[in-house]
């Protein structure tokens, strides 16, 4: 892929299940290497655009293209290997409950590259390292914290190398501490891999600390309120409801 | 990505007076390539690049596994992004948790434990269970009662064809063998008590009971060993509502309710299953219908029926109780779902035997 391509580029996306839509007329392109903010009411469908963003569900019209791919016009081996370039993490961490945080990892690498296991076991003890496990790599799912799934989610995710990484809420639920921890986490993945994110997050100290984009979405209309770097809905001349998402938090009532 | 001819990772270690070990690292580094292996003793090293050209993770890993105990490990003369790479994995006091690897010694104790306490937790239920029956008989309780209905529907309805085949085949296979030995004797007209005596007192309670146990007791299991991982229990908990009793009284009420009659029907099935055996060969109809009719007292029926009302909730509480221990995890349901029908099987078959002993002391 040619280094200049957008990374993610939607055009009057259209978001929904069966004939409803959720979320319309979604359009931006993102660059190599930057982070995506999505933010917006509770329920107004970021998980379901992210879906589709990651190519795990089908937009119901408009174009959406990973790496320079618009995968629902994509034939199955181009969509199988644009798919191994991004990393997944879901809003309820969706580890394997019958593996341990270790097997998790080593998962996805058994099944994409051809190298010898103790290879493999040493890129996962890596990874997990990064997000602060490797005292719980032999536990499994069910033993440990929700905030420790999250971040095991993210270590699967990154397992690949992958170009472009999709988090789902990965600070809910943490505590503060721990939540700026995974910030740098992000910025660092981001500084060192090249990585592009797109992440969801209601927290504003931390898109404003993360993101070098933020898309707003809005419940009322349901379409995009706006697009724009999250530093620029501190302005009250910006999009209204946007600005005061982002201003409620900020300054105390 | 970039498809050009890669040169492959490469390593020369170089050891210095002052126990410094210098290790000059080359070439490419994908983590879908073979790394090179490295044999090392030292706890003070220098890594430094020569002709170092891509890597992606595979590098700060191999670093991070090789080098994660040592002491001094310098890595100043490599890209920025390398080192902040190697930093990223350093352990951190922000977000630890410590750990510690059981030795033999205490996995023998968690295990004693473990069984012990597993004891506990069946007895622990059997009394809630209890408690729960006797809550609901005085109207106490709070039980899901569209869950008794339904599984008055799926566990005693809808295993009638199931029921009816073996019962059906099991009569058939008692009498073929009894002929084949009454035949010797010349009494082949005995053939119909013993195909009604032995489904009344023994096979109809003892088949059906079998079959609620690989019918019914697993899917009780799973049922709510996934209302386990899913935290639904706990959530059921957290209303105030005791989830033993909201779920599993239903469910035993249900199937000791339905599996009686479904024996009983087995029983019928099987005593014809006979029939068209023996009156193929050797007996008229009305012969065998007689015979039958002479041989089973009212008190083998009782028999019957007081073993598959045990049976039944052997098989119920087995299920409910493999579901409500369940691990939380997908592993950990289908676990609980091929214990819960051993464990229901075993017990109905302990419980066959002492009744065989107790009917037998009475004269029942
Ligand atoms: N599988 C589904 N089938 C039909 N509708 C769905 C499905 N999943 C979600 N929805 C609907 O789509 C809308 C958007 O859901 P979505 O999960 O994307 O919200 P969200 O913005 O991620 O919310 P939250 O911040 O709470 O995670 C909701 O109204 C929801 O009811
Ligand atoms: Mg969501």
């Amino acid at each position: 892929m040619d280094v200049t391509t957008p990374i993610l580029k939607c055009a009057k996306l259209c978001v929904g299940y069966g004939d409803v839509s959720v979320m319309k007329d979604i359009s931006f392109t993102l660059e190599r290497g930057k982070i995506l903010a999505i933010v917006g009411p509770s329920g107004c469908g970021k998980s379901t655009l992210m879906r589709v963003l990651g190519g795990l569900d089908e937009p119901m019209s408009g174009s959406c293209e990973l790496l320079g791919v618009d995968l629902s016009q994509a034939d199955s081996r181009a969509r199988e290997a644009t798919l191994r370039q991004s990393g997944f993490l879901f809003q309820g961490s969706a580890l394997f409950s019958s593996l341990t945080l270790r097997e998790n990892i080593e998962m996805p690498m058994r099944e994409f590259l051809k190298i010898s296991s103790s290879q493999i076991r040493q890129l996962a003890e890596y990874k997990l390292a990064c997000v602060g496990l490797s005292d719980a790599i032999d536990k499994l799912p069910s033993e440990i914290s929700g905030g420790m799934a999250k971040r095991a989610g993210i270590a699967r995710a990154m397992a690949l190398d992958p170009e472009i990484l999709f988090l789902d809420e990965p600070s809910a639920g943490l505590d503060p501490l721990t939540s700026e921890r995974l910030d740098d986490l992000i910025l660092k993945v981001r500084e060192s891999f090249n990585t592009s994110i797109v992440l969801v997050s209601h927290e504003v100290p931390s898109i404003l600390h993360t993101a070098d984009y933020c898309v707003y979405l809005d419940s009322d209309t349901l379409t995009m309120g706006a697009y724009a770097p999250p530093k620029d809905f501190l302005d009250p001349k910006s999009h209204a409801k946007a600005h005061s998402f982002f201003s409620r938090v900020v300054t105390p009532k | 990505m970039s498809e050009k001819s890669a040169r492959q990772a490469s390593i020369s270690t170089e050891n210095q007076t002052g126990g410094l070990t210098i290790i000059k690292i080359g070439g490419s580094w994908r983590i879908d390539q073979p790394l090179p292996s490295l044999n090392f003793k030292g706890d003070q090293v220098k890594i430094v690049s020569d002709g170092l050209e891509d890597f992606d993770s595979a590098l700060p890993s191999w670093i991070h596994h090789n080098f994660k105990n040592v002491r001094e490990l310098d890595l100043s003369e490599l890209p920025k992004r390398l080192q902040s790479l190697v930093r990223l994995a350093e352990k951190n006091t922000q977000w630890k948790s410590e750990d510690e690897k059981p030795n033999l010694l205490e996995n023998f104790g968690v295990w004693g434990i473990e069984s012990y306490s597993s004891w506990g937790r069946a007895m622990d239920h059997i009394g809630q269970t209890s408690t729960g029956l006797f809550r609901t008989l005085i109207g106490r309780s709070k039980v899901n009662w569209s869950d008794f209905t339904l599984q008055l529907q799926t566990a005693g309805v809808d295993a009638l064809p199931i029921v009816a085949l073996l019962g059906f085949l099991t009569g058939l296979i008692m009498a073929y063998v009894g002929l084949i030995q009454l035949r010797q004797v010349g009494a082949t007209v005995y053939v119909a008590n013993l195909v009604a005596l032995a489904m009344t007192r023994e096979m109809g309670a003892l088949m059906t009971g079998i079959i609620a146990c690989g019918r019914t007791s697993t899917s009780f299991a799973s049922q709510l060993g996934s209302m386990n991982v899913s935290q639904e229990s706990d959530a059921l908990r957290a209303l105030g509502i005791n989830p033993v009793e909201y779920l599993a009284v239903p469910r035993i009420l249900a199937v000791t309710l339905m599996v009686p009659l479904l024996s009983l029907f087995a029983t019928f099935v099987g005593i014809f299953g006979g029939m068209i055996v023996a009156c193929a060969g050797d007996l008229s109809i009305d012969q065998y219908l007689n015979q039958a009719i002479k041989a089973i007292t009212f008190k083998s029926f009782l028999v019957g029926f007081i073993k598959s009302f045990f049976f039944a909730f052997i098989a119920a509480w087995a299920g409910c109780y493999r579901g409500y221990v369940a691990q939380r995890s997908a592993l950990g349901v289908g676990d609980a779902a091929t214990s819960a029908a051993v464990l229901g099987i075993t017990l109905i078959v302990i419980a066959d035997a002492i009744f065989a002993v107790i009917f037998n002391l009475y004269n029942f």
